[in-house]
């Protein structure tokens, strides 16, 4: 396996772990995950929807706040969050709730990414974590396995052989 | 045809999730076998080898029939391209912001170096 590939793994019931590494020094990967003209770049919305708000304030008490739009029912999302814990370069943490543009809350969960560097190659490391198994499940409603002891690529091993 | 029920996923992530039910899983991608043939290669005794099967039964996975006394299993792989897609899509969507980070670092990086020079 490609090691620069997504590796997503998932713990323990309540959380999901995505690690990424990227050829680039970490105060980039930095500015680029947490600078709103950048985040525009890579926060790709699901199809049929346009981000409209992107504020993002990377320190302790910073909000982050996100909004996307479409021409459906429903026509607003949001993502509101808080950043709890900022050491620049190195590791941040923020909440964040989901709702939909009548009020409904769709989720809430706590996401902390780590940083790490060697070289010039950097490793990012986000860990989210969800109030429940349910919450956990129900934000990989369009995901992947659910914490089972197999793990993923004993998984992909698997499907690839009988598929 | 009989509607069929898809199966939780979780079942068949439950059901992968022990090496003697892979085990199982890979012998029966040969074809058809009774459960004693099952068994013999895992070194399991015939009713350890039933439980499994169960669980993989439960996950619809495996089809078993009775003929006389023989207990014939069948491999069913829809349940695991189910599983593989519903998988593949979170990663995808993950893979797919990564990626385009990806490219914002390499103009990053490459702005920086122009900078560099002119400075």
């Amino acid at each position: 396996m490609n090691p620069r590939s997504l590796q997503i793994s998932t713990p323990t019931d309540t959380t999901i772990v995505l690690t990424r590494t990227f050829d680039a020094p970490r105060r980039l990967v930095w500015a680029a995950m947490f600078s709103p003209d950048k985040m525009r770049r890579w926060m790709l919305p699901p199809p049929g929807w346009t981000l409209t708000v992107c504020e993002c304030e990377p320190r302790v008490g910073g909000i982050l706040r996100l909004a996307w739009k479409s021409e459906e029912a429903d026509p607003v999302m949001t993502l509101h969050g808080e950043f709890t814990e900022a050491l620049p370069h190195e590791r941040i943490t923020h909440t964040e709730t989901m709702a939909l543009g009548s009020g409904e809350t769709i989720g809430s969960l706590l996401e902390t990414h780590v940083f790490t560097q060697e070289g010039g190659v950097t490793t990012m490391r986000i860990t989210q974590t969800y109030s429940s198994k349910d919450a956990r499940d129900g934000a990989l409603a369009s995901g992947m396995d659910q914490g089972m002891e197999a793990g993923y690529q004993q998984l992909d091993a698997v499907l690839g052989q009988l598929v | 045809m009989v509607a069929d029920r898809s199966p939780k996923l979780d079942l068949v992530f439950h059901a992968l999730a022990h090496p003697a039910r892979r085990a199982i899983l890979r012998q029966l991608s040969g074809g058809e076998r009774n459960l004693s043939e099952l068994a013999a290669p895992l070194r399991m005794t015939f009713p350890a080898a039933t439980k499994h099967v169960r669980v993989l039964e439960r996950a619809q996975l495996v089809r078993r029939r009775v003929e006389g006394r023989q207990h014939l299993c069948r491999l069913r792989a829809a349940p695991l391209r189910d599983a593989m897609q519903w998988t593949e899509q979170f990663r995808r969507s993950w893979e797919a912001r990564m990626e385009a980070l990806d490219s914002l670092l390499d103009e990053m990086k490459s702005e920086e170096q122009t900078r560099s020079r002119r400075s």
